[in-house]
């Protein structure tokens, strides 16, 4: 089992130079340490608890194969995305950024998305999508998951049309990533994305106008109210995805879970903490947050639900990519799975035991995947299976159905890219030439901008 | 009522009321089948921690329905007497036993074991000494069915009885082995004065934090099922209690350990 220190690979943030890196120990915090010849010394925190590090990595699971790679290795990771033959892992979740336009000016977006003109601008078409899909498919057999993304995708005026694509390539799990406004504006949306089968990820980043007027530049508490509302009437399961910055929002993480379980509509929240690519505040690298503040900070603020142990480390990316639980509600308590189930024994990671049971095995290596959402029809399935395999009553397994997911993902930037932890990547943007590139690599390693210019550049050809 | 045993009934037989306690599906359920804080591990290291060796002849005091019996003779070929006052549990015990088995299960009561002097190596209680009212006299019957230079090996709950709240010294916190634990200093303490030598002292109280943990997370999921009214209400107190043990734990105030003695 790895130990630190590990020897890597990163870049420098301001050049993007590859360079020999190393994750060490300080102070009980895990480092991502390297030095630019131009830059000097380069640091910024990896993991906030090395001992939760550590025992993380008993989740490392070995990662799968794709049916196909796209590329070839020859320039080393992170320049031959992808995937190219030394990617460790298949594609749990494929995204597809169908445009770059969008009807707010966030400070914070990866994407850079924005409403005014962008020269680098793209609007795919649905004919793009499609051969998007079929390389994804073609790539992965049976996907599992897919997103669409943006931009704000909701408003391409093909969106419904996308979204059908992919749900008629007989994808389990179909995500719309949105903002909610055209969900609160559009009575006519979400029945649409209702019709379809589409699982809503929709931004939602707290409550206090502070937070919004920080992250999205405008109070947009009643739309997301609106947008959940609409969601419930309808019947669209939906995800709370939350941006999670130092010193903006760190407070509300408990409020958010609350409301979630709450809401009629939401089956899950999943808090990203902000990646310092694309425009973000300004940041200390040493002072970020990582799923393990992220954690830490929600069991401090519900401490009647949640304790850190009922996080479990996500075996199928870098286990300190993403930590996810799932809770039963029944709208006075709630009790996370993990307390209810060893969850350690049946995925197999605690040596000289033999694994139970190998349908709950399999069912919890399901829901402990970047490829499942709380809500979906399949992860009831899978929560049943559990929940049966270890002797919960009926209607208790009814209840643990409807399991809430709670997900701490942290993804990675310029300043925290670790190539050993982007080989095992398991979510990745699909791009149009068929190419299929780890989501980090996509914004940390330079894919973005090329991706858009190379469409900027077709479009005006 | 819980699981078939009621508050009158604690008091005026406490050991009866123990051992029907621990034969019921509700409490089986709650303790996911592990009866024993660290399960079958932690019973196997008591084993070793007591120098069984492979083919000795053991006695299991309060042996339940027979798991640990089954599982010395298992692991370690042992020849094991179970002992329970629950008729339930040994008819349990005896269906439990594959055919083969040498293992062989006894109606009776750890305060006068149906056995004779001096006739096994070894004497395990886990996790029952404390249930016993008359905890010198049941530690004098180990003491007294052992050979000279044979072993006791006792898991049990420790306490400090002092430091506890009101609520974990209660009559129902008895049926949970904790009313009436001692420090791990006063077993040795009731082993020395029974005439034995102590040997070692090892502490598991991670072990009992994480069965506290899976009592008060079942408790609080069967609380979601329970119709409202009064059982729902004595769920709700159960997990309270469960949660104070586990901050009781958290304390240091609460513990399990795993000690030895010779004979």
């Amino acid at each position: 089992m790895a130990d630190l220190p590990v020897a890597t690979r990163s870049i420098c943030p301001h050049c993007r130079a590859g360079l020999d890196a190393e994750l060490i120990d300080r102070d009980g915090r895990v480092i991502l340490r390297r030095e630019c010849p131009e830059h000097g010394p380069i640091e910024a925190l990896a993991y906030g608890d090395s001992g939760r590090w550590r025992d993380a990595q008993r989740y490392d699971r070995p990662g799968a194969s794709p049916l196909l790679r796209q590329t070839a290795s020859e320039l080393g990771c992170p320049r031959d995305c992808g995937i190219c033959p030394e990617h460790a892992q298949h594609t749990c979740l494929g995204i597809i950024e169908v445009n770059t336009g969008c009807n707010l000016d966030c400070p914070v977006c990866f994407a850079e998305s924005g409403t005014g003109h962008q020269p680098d601008g793209y609007s795919l078409s649905l004919a793009q999508v499609e051969s998007m899909l079929d390389a994804f498919v073609a790539a992965e057999g049976e996907p599992e998951a897919v997103q669409l993304s943006g931009g704000e995708p909701s408003l391409h005026p093909e969106i419904l049309d996308m979204l059908a694509a992919a749900k008629a390539r007989e994808i389990p799990l179909v995500m719309l990533n949105t903002n909610g406004i055209r969900l609160a504006r559009d009575a006519r949306f979400a029945p649409a994305l209702a019709a379809l089968g589409i699982h809503v990820y929709l931004q939602f980043d707290g409550f206090d106008d502070a937070t919004h007027l920080a992250i999205r530049g405008r109070r947009l508490q009643a739309i997301k109210q609106a947008a959940l509302d609409r969601c419930a009437a309808a019947g669209v399961g939906v995800s709370l995805a939350a941006a999670v910055e130092r010193g903006i929002n760190e407070h509300e993480l408990g409020a958010i879970v609350r409301f979630g379980v709450e809401h009629p509509a939401v089956n899950g929240v999943f808090f990203q903490p902000v990646t310092h690519t694309g425009r973000h505040p300004e940041f200390d690298p040493l002072d970020r947050l990582t799923n393990v503040e992220v954690i830490r900070g929600l069991c401090a603020q519900l401490p009647e639900w949640f304790r850190e142990d009922d996080f479990v480390a996500v075996p199928c990316c870098s286990p300190t990519c993403r930590s996810a639980t799932y809770a039963l509600y029944d709208g006075e308590d709630l009790v996370p799975l993990p307390r209810l189930v060893d969850v350690d024994r049946y995925l197999g990671f605690v040596t000289n035991r033999a694994v139970p049971d190998v349908e709950v095995a399999a069912a919890l290596a399901g829901l402990f995947s970047a490829s499942a959402a709380g809500g979906t029809e399949r992860t009831g399935d899978r929560l049943e299976c559990v929940a049966c395999g270890v002797g919960l009553p009926d209607e208790l397994q009814r209840i643990a159905a409807r399991g809430f997911m709670v997900v701490a993902q942290d993804f990675q930037d310029e300043w925290t890219l670790d190539v050993a932890k982007l080989r095992k990547c398991c979510v990745a943007e699909i791009v149009p030439d068929g190419r299929i590139i780890p989501f980090c690599a996509y914004n940390a390693a330079g894919y973005r901008a090329q991706v858009r210019a190379d469409l900027a550049a077709g479009a005006t050809a | 009522m819980i699981a078939g045993v009621s508050l009158h009934d604690l008091e005026t037989d406490p050991k009866g009321c123990c051992a029907r306690l621990y034969e019921s599906d509700a409490v089986r359920w709650l303790l996911d089948d592990e009866l024993h804080p660290g399960g079958e591990r932690l019973t196997l290291r008591l084993a070793r921690l007591a120098g069984v060796a492979p083919r000795a002849r053991v006695v299991d005091v309060a042996c339940g329905s027979g798991a640990t019996a089954l599982l010395l003779e298992r692991e370690l070929g042992c020849v094991t007497v179970g002992v329970d006052l629950g008729a339930r549990a040994i008819e349990q015990a005896r269906r439990a036993t594959p055919a083969g088995a040498r293992a062989s299960f006894l109606l009776g009561d750890a305060e006068a074991l149906p056995l004779p002097d001096a006739s096994f190596d070894a004497a395990l209680s886990e996790c029952s000494l404390c249930t016993f009212p008359n905890m010198p006299r049941a530690i004098a019957e180990m003491a007294r069915v052992v050979r000279p230079g044979g072993s006791i090996a006792i898991a049990d709950v420790t306490a400090d009885l002092d430091a506890l709240p009101a609520e974990l010294r209660s009559a129902a916190a008895r049926l949970a082995c904790v009313a009436d634990a001692r420090s791990a200093d006063a077993y040795a303490a009731l082993l020395r004065d029974a005439g034995c030598e102590p040997l070692a002292i090892e502490r598991h109280d991670a072990e009992l934090r994480a069965m506290a943990d899976r009592v008060e997370a079942r408790l609080r999921v069967a609380r979601m099922l329970a119709p409202p009214g009064d059982e729902r209400e004595r769920i709700r107190e159960a997990a309270a209690l469960a949660h104070l043990a586990i901050d009781a734990i958290a304390r240091g105030h609460l513990g399990y350990a795993l000690l030895t003695a010779r004979v």
